[in-house]
């Protein structure tokens, strides 16, 4: 009671924490289980005793190895080249003060309004005609430009409110363009773009209908696909499902553990401002 | 921080440049129509009937065709679901695959020209041979994608159909018979309640709830009737005396609280494991259970049809289709073939699954026995009577919204049935 008072913002968060791990507590359980305690008992009880089939049942089949790989080459090249796609794209209008600043903005934010279901017969038809269909290349070029539409109008904001001095500083010191995004303006927003390659990363991971769409072969599958191979027609497998959930999840929470500190800098930066 | 920057930017590049490589590399082109490979998809459990029988036709296909490679892959049903209109119409479409059932899913794919018309090999191999008139109905399709005539699209390999599941232990606990007449069985539900048990497992949010409706439609219901709702060859009229005893019955079934109230919310799932954990004593569905509740039931159990009913809700199970682009077409008619063989659909029996041309003396199991002289009983009395949600796109969930106010109350039976009319109207083809 007197922790209550004395810390009232330290409970409410531990509280706020409980509800934010209580889901994911109950994958794991649940993960853990036999399918028949869980039929038996539901999926509240606690498991008596170490049931890993399922979690090893589903790796080999979906051969987990091999899509975790995929996520990660799609993922991580979605992120560096959505960054430097929105870098450029930003340098140019928020440092470059180009004509119809607000138009292309405006743009950019249509853009990434626009629902994914609409992309989904274009990009079917433009990627058979170019022979990228059932490419992991196609997702790359097509997430880089999806998530780049979000990143240079965050990006775009960032920069307009850059220091002009320092870059005026640089121009007499005789650095070119080129000279100045890579000596000047990256470095300094390092953190900014440290965070956007982090939620491009995450996001991209996330992504299911496009990957679903654009991947057909099981060889170029992605996590979050591979998961709904276990939603069958009528019937599903709760705790295999939980098992796929949690080796789904688990490279992204240790990829955000990782780059946690990177994360926190980018938002303080913003804080002092 | 300068010199932190330099091998952050130079690991970047070598990270960028070694992601495109393998990126890059994963084009390869479809295996081209040599003979020598088989694509096959299917998206059962490996630990089902079929994923069982399936896994030994692949077996079997190998020793009959050595040198063939069997590129198996396994698919989620979704993924098939929501893709196949794509991947059939390119390159990369696999040379058979399992496709849902229906009018909505292999009738709009054989009505775009995307699968291959199978009827010369049906003949030639002696497929229709095995199959009974009502199981065939979901293999062919017309012109306009309609099931029930025109020429072959697909192969069932398996049957379903729904059943009354119940728990033997609790029947004998609590002193009631097991009934063999709708009456008694009604009187059976009455036992349990008076004892304080709910006796119907029911998931009113998903099919369940509305697969008693449409069972209890059919024990007024002929050939017709059915033919009628489902095929488009008459006028469906939810006001007539079928529908209308359905709803009502339903309806004084949660009232006098043979169904819970709450379970308009629940899932199948929900259902299927408040039987398994010996909650429900009954609990009517299909016989895609079967195999659970084989392995995870801890009580004695049987299952038995619908009382009172020749018809009751089932079909052919889902079709081997062969697309149009498949690129070794004799391979898949081989290995379809293989499927249908007596040794395949034995164990297909065996392992809790319903085959469709099974030897009964070769099925050991004495619960598979019963499962399967059921179906053979109903198929052969032309009683698979197929799903309510079938004839019109999007009536699952009219259907399950109707029923789920039917059971909460909200609306008067009346009301109900006049719902289903209009969304059955408004999405029945008019020819």
């Amino acid at each position: 009671m007197n922790a209550l008072k004395r810390f009232p913002v330290l409970t409410a968060m531990i509280l706020g924490a409980a509800f934010m791990v209580l889901p994911l507590l109950i994958v794991l359980v649940n993960a853990l289980k036999s399918p028949a305690e869980y039929s038996a008992n539901g999926p509240l009880s606690l498991p008596r005793g170490l049931y890993l089939n399922g979690l090893t049942d589903f790796w080999t089949r979906v051969d987990f190895g091999n899509t975790l790989l995929n996520s990660l080459v799609i993922s991580g090249s979605v992120a560096v080249f959505g960054v430097l796609l929105s870098l450029f794209n930003a340098y140019a209008i928020g440092i470059g003060r180009i004509r119809g600043k607000a138009y292309f903005l405006a743009f950019f934010v249509l853009a990434n309004v626009l629902p994914q279901e609409a992309l989904v017969y274009p990009l079917y038809y433009l990627s058979k005609q170019v022979g990228l269909y059932d490419t992991r290349l196609s997702l790359v070029i097509v997430f880089s430009v999806v998530q780049a539409a979000f990143g240079t109008y965050l990006l775009s904001s960032v920069l307009a409110a850059f220091p002009k001095e320092i870059i005026e500083a640089a121009r007499i010191d005789g650095a070119g363009t080129w000279q100045i995004l890579w000596r000047m303006v990256v470095p300094v927003s390092r953190p900014t773009l440290g965070v956007l390659l982090v939620f491009f990363f995450i996001w991209t991971w996330n992504e299911f209908l496009l990957p679903l769409v654009m991947l057909p072969s099981n060889d170029n599958q992605t996590v979050s696909v591979a998961l709904g191979v276990l939603q069958g027609q009528r019937l599903m497998d709760a705790t295999m499902t939980n098992a796929a959930g949690l080796l789904g999840a688990l490279p992204a929470l240790v990829f955000f553990l990782l780059f946690q500190r990177t994360l926190t800098r980018g938002i303080a930066v913003g804080a002092v401002k | 921080m300068s010199k932190v920057r330099r091998p952050l930017t130079l690991t970047a590049a070598a990270m960028v440049g070694a992601l495109l490589i393998t990126s890059c590399g994963s084009s390869d082109g479809g295996a081209q129509g040599d003979g020598k490979t088989l694509k096959l998809w299917h998206y059962e459990a490996p630990n089902s009937a079929m994923g069982v029988a399936w896994d030994q036709a692949i077996k079997e296909f190998k020793k009959t065709h050595p040198g063939v490679k069997v590129e198996f892959e396994a698919k989620g049903f979704e993924q098939i679901q929501k893709t196949a209109s794509m991947v059939l119409n390119s390159g990369n479409a696999p040379d058979v695959m399992e496709y849902n059932k229906g009018n909505a899913t292999a009738g709009l794919l054989a009505k775009q020209g995307l699968l291959t018309d199978l009827t010369p090999q049906v003949t030639k191999y002696g497929w229709d041979k095995l199959l009974s008139p009502s199981v065939t109905t979901t293999s062919r399709y017309d012109a306009r994608g309609v099931m029930g005539s025109g020429n072959w699209y697909g192969v069932p390999n398996f049957g379903e159909y729904t059943m009354v599941y119940y728990n033997k232990d609790l029947f004998a606990k609590n002193g009631v018979q097991v009934p063999s007449t709708f009456a008694e069985f009604e009187q059976a539900l009455a036992a349990f309640k008076a004892k304080g048990i709910t006796p119907l497992a029911n998931g009113g949010a998903e099919y369940p709830a509305h697969q008693y409706l449409y069972q209890l439609a059919l024990t007024k219901a002929d050939r017709g009737w059915v033919d009628a709702f489902e095929l488009y060859k008459g006028k469906a009229d939810f006001r007539d005396p079928a529908w209308t005893y359905a709803a009502n019955t339903l309806s004084d079934w949660v009232k006098k609280g043979y169904i819970a109230k709450t379970s308009s919310g629940a899932k199948a799932e929900d259902a299927g494991v408040s039987f398994i954990s010996g909650k429900s004593p009954i609990f009517f569905s299909g016989s895609w259970w079967y195999g659970r509740f084989r392995d995870e039931n801890k009580f004695k159990w049987g299952s038995f049809l619908f009382p009172g009913s020749k018809m009751t809700l089932g079909s052919g199970g889902n079709l081997w289709v062969v697309p149009k682009n498949a690129k070794n077409k004799q391979l898949a008619y081989d290995f379809i073939d293989i499927t249908m063989k007596k040794g395949i659909q034995n164990t297909l029996g065996n392992n809790g699954g319903v085959p469709v041309a099974a030897e009964p003396s070769a099925i050991t199991d004495p619960s598979s026995k019963e499962l399967i002289e059921n179906f053979n009983k109903v198929s052969s009395q032309d009683g698979l009577a197929f799903y309510p949600d079938w004839p019109v796109p999007g009536f699952y969930d009219v259907l399950v919204s109707a029923t789920q106010k039917l059971i909460t109350g909200s609306a008067s039976p009346e009301a109900v049935l006049d719902e289903l009319q209009k969304a059955y109207d408004a999405g029945a083809p008019t020819s």
